[in-house]
């Protein structure tokens, strides 16, 4: 009897011990950021995002956006309407991005002095949005595919266990020459990331700040990005935030770029 | 004077008026304040224009309904208060129909700072091109309908009222000088469209935006908004020397059809627009022609292209227009071409840029080259210096050799 015990023991083991061994080492850095590029965030989402730009000196500037995002089949549709500063109000952008590897983003801009619907390119990702600290690329989904991922360490950063895992663009023209995230296990939210600069130098820092769960899905409501170099930072909050609640197909077309938000 | 002060104070009373009435709080009022001085690069150094001006959007919504009005004051030294509505609508909007009725400014194609397919909303050409995009199309009192279905839409326009581009004043230095061998006389009788049913406007637009490419297509039975110079000479039969000549400013009908795309290469986002104008009159030398004009069909198209290289945001269009069945008599080139020219970067986070934009006439080797720096001292508040400088002697540009500018705009935003 003791020794069909000791026989079970000893299978449990054999088993156990590899799954564990397996199970700790499964995980890939691609499949950690691959997971937080598959987050469910549901099907549309809508909020106020509030842009606060803070120089070196502490003065800051503040830009209002009221904006929607839907998934369509194969696509993402984005739209923004700028509330302020009162110089912009009334401008509209949208932003069509592909499941398709490869396939660049359209984006149509609407100046209401100029009264017109513009495309422009989604080349230059590399662009700072609005004069903030993040750049058109950063505020968008880069595909997992774009960078070779490595799991560096786990470390607990704020009370979560984190994955640290480094990524480096394939693209060696890329503005950064790699990236350090900390991804909460098991809610696959980016906690913080750290951007290299072509040098290898450490030029900004993000901070996410706030999220919580909405409709069962987990949502970052602040982020904070530090560029470290010229010492200026942009907060991002994110604010009556709705998950889910069907907006037409048609809140993504020219007619309400040039319409606004009546 | 007494006039214009009983206007003034009607139009603060109406506002106020209206303002309690439709529920200020629900009003969203935005607009602007700015000084605008320019002084003539010559060596006396004239001003050529000081301006102050007050630009209001007053808008409201409920429901399936807005409206907006657009007053504007324009104040001048030692002149009476230029006071008018750029727009006065009202919308209402269906499930896949949107009707805007009253003064709108309407802009169609694709062209920067060049007008083709965009002829709905008359040129305000006081300061020849000079003034801003939302200064210098002026607002038509119209019914435009939309219908959308998807990303296509199909609008049309009816304009019951003729309005002509807006010319400056003889006095002004961008009043065109046109020569004549011997002094004319001017009969305006014939310078105006009668306002009735018969004379309206028509345009249609069918326009997509895709994945691919964005792209319009349209067509209009219009007016030409600049009048054609009809001039009767008198020529003395025993000497053959003209002696007289009689100029009869008068407007005519046109027919239009064009379209326009936009689409993105690799980094590059390309830009073609064009129309084909019919039944346009030109001024001929031609001895056979009683009123020395003749009608011509012609075409006008550019095709431009918009890249962004280390974040200098480049832009160029080469622009022609084309006399059809041409002869010699005809003023006018047969082909006149143009280019135009953009550069622009913003620096300190968005809050300086300078831009660069020029035309260049190639037939006459002429330009103008339109410098600016502006600077956002606080979000809303603006400090631009700029200049305009004409190069050549002749041509479209050229002719304003001596009208080389130097000025500031300092606009407060609300």
């Amino acid at each position: 009897m003791e020794t069909t015990k000791i026989k079970i023991v000893l299978i449990a083991i054999l088993i156990a011990v590899p799954t564990l061994i397996f199970s700790q080492t499964k995980i890939t850095g691609l499949q950690i950021i691959e997971n937080v590029y598959n987050r469910e965030t549901g099907n549309d989402m809508q909020g106020d995002l509030t842009m606060s730009l803070i120089n070196s000196r502490g003065a800051q500037r503040v830009r209002e956006i009221k904006q929607f995002v839907k998934d369509f089949s194969g696509m993402e549709k984005k739209i923004m309407f700028f509330v302020s500063p009162a110089d912009v109000r009334n401008t509209s952008f949208m932003n069509w991005s592909y499941d398709e590897v490869g396939k660049d983003d359209d984006q149509w801009i609407y100046l209401p002095a100029l009264k017109k619907v513009k495309r422009i390119s989604s080349d230059s990702k590399s662009d700072y949005f609005m004069g903030s600290d993040f750049t058109y690329d950063d505020l968008g989904d880069r595909h997992p595919t774009d960078d070779t991922h490595r799991l560096l360490r786990e470390e607990t950063l704020e009370g979560e266990t984190c994955y640290v895992v480094e990524s480096i663009p394939k693209d060696k023209e890329y503005m950064y020459s790699r990236s350090i995230t900390w991804v909460i296990k098991d809610k696959w939210i980016g906690l913080k990331k750290e951007f290299y600069d072509e040098d290898e130098e450490l030029l900004k820092i993000l901070l996410v700040k706030k999220y919580e769960k909405i409709n069962d899905y987990w949502t970052v409501l602040s982020s904070e990005m530090h560029n470290v170099q010229k010492d200026h930072t942009t907060k991002m909050e994110l604010a009556d935030v709705k998950l889910d609640t069907g907006i037409s197909a048609n809140k993504f077309t020219e007619r309400m770029m040039k319409r606004g938000l009546k | 004077m007494r006039n214009l002060r009983f206007k003034i104070s009607w139009g603060v009373f109406a506002l106020f008026i209206f303002t309690n009435g439709v529920n200020a709080q629900s009003l969203n009022w935005s607009g602007y304040v700015r000084n605008y001085t320019g002084i003539l690069l010559t060596e006396k150094n004239e001003y050529a224009i000081i301006q102050n001006t007050f630009n209001l959007n007053i808008e409201h919504s409920k429901d399936r309904t807005a409206f907006k009005i657009n007053p504007y004051i324009y104040q001048y030294p030692n002149q009476d208060l230029e006071i008018g509505l750029r727009e006065a609508f009202m919308d209402i909007y269906f499930d896949a129909v949107d009707l805007r009725i009253g003064k709108q400014q309407i802009i169609w194609g694709k062209a920067d700072g060049v007008f083709i397919t965009d002829i709905v909303s008359p040129k305000d050409l006081s300061e020849f091109l000079l003034r801003d995009f939302d200064e210098i199309r002026m607002g038509v009192t119209s019914l435009k309908a939309n219908y959308y279905l998807g990303d296509n839409t199909f609008e049309f326009v009816w304009v019951p009222s003729f309005l002509s581009t807006k010319m400056p004043g003889e006095s002004s230095i961008w009043f065109p000088q046109l020569e004549f061998p011997v002094q004319p006389t001017f009969d305006y009788s014939q310078n105006e469209v009668p306002a009735k049913l018969g004379n309206s406007e028509v345009f249609a637009k069918y326009s997509a935006i895709t994945s691919n490419i964005d792209f319009e297509i349209m067509g209009g039975y219009m007016w030409d908004d600049d009048p054609t110079m009809h001039i009767a000479k008198t020529i003395d039969s025993l000497t053959s020397q003209l002696t007289e000549l009689a100029v009869t400013p008068r407007y005519h009908r046109l027919g239009l059809a064009g379209g326009s795309f936009s689409t993105t290469l690799g980094g590059f986002v390309l830009r073609g627009e064009g129309a084909y104008y019919r039944g346009k009159y030109f001024n001929s030398e031609d001895p056979a022609l009683a009123d020395g004009t003749v009608k011509r069909d012609y075409l006008h198209y550019l095709i431009g292209a918009d890249y962004t290289l280390r974040g200098v945001r480049l832009s160029s269009q080469f622009v022609q227009q084309a006399i059809l069945n041409y002869d010699d008599y005809i003023n006018n080139d047969e082909y006149e071409n143009t280019v135009t020219l953009l550069l622009s970067k913003e620096f300190l986070r968005e809050t300086l840029r300078f831009e660069l934009f020029s035309y260049i006439g190639l037939n006459n080797s002429d330009a103008l080259i339109r410098p600016k720096i502006i600077y956002n001292l606080v979000d809303g508040f603006e400090l631009l210096l700029g200049a305009n400088i004409f190069v050549g002697n002749a041509g479209r540009f050229g002719v304003y050799d001596k009208n080389d500018i130097g000025y500031t705009k300092i606009k407060y935003s609300f």
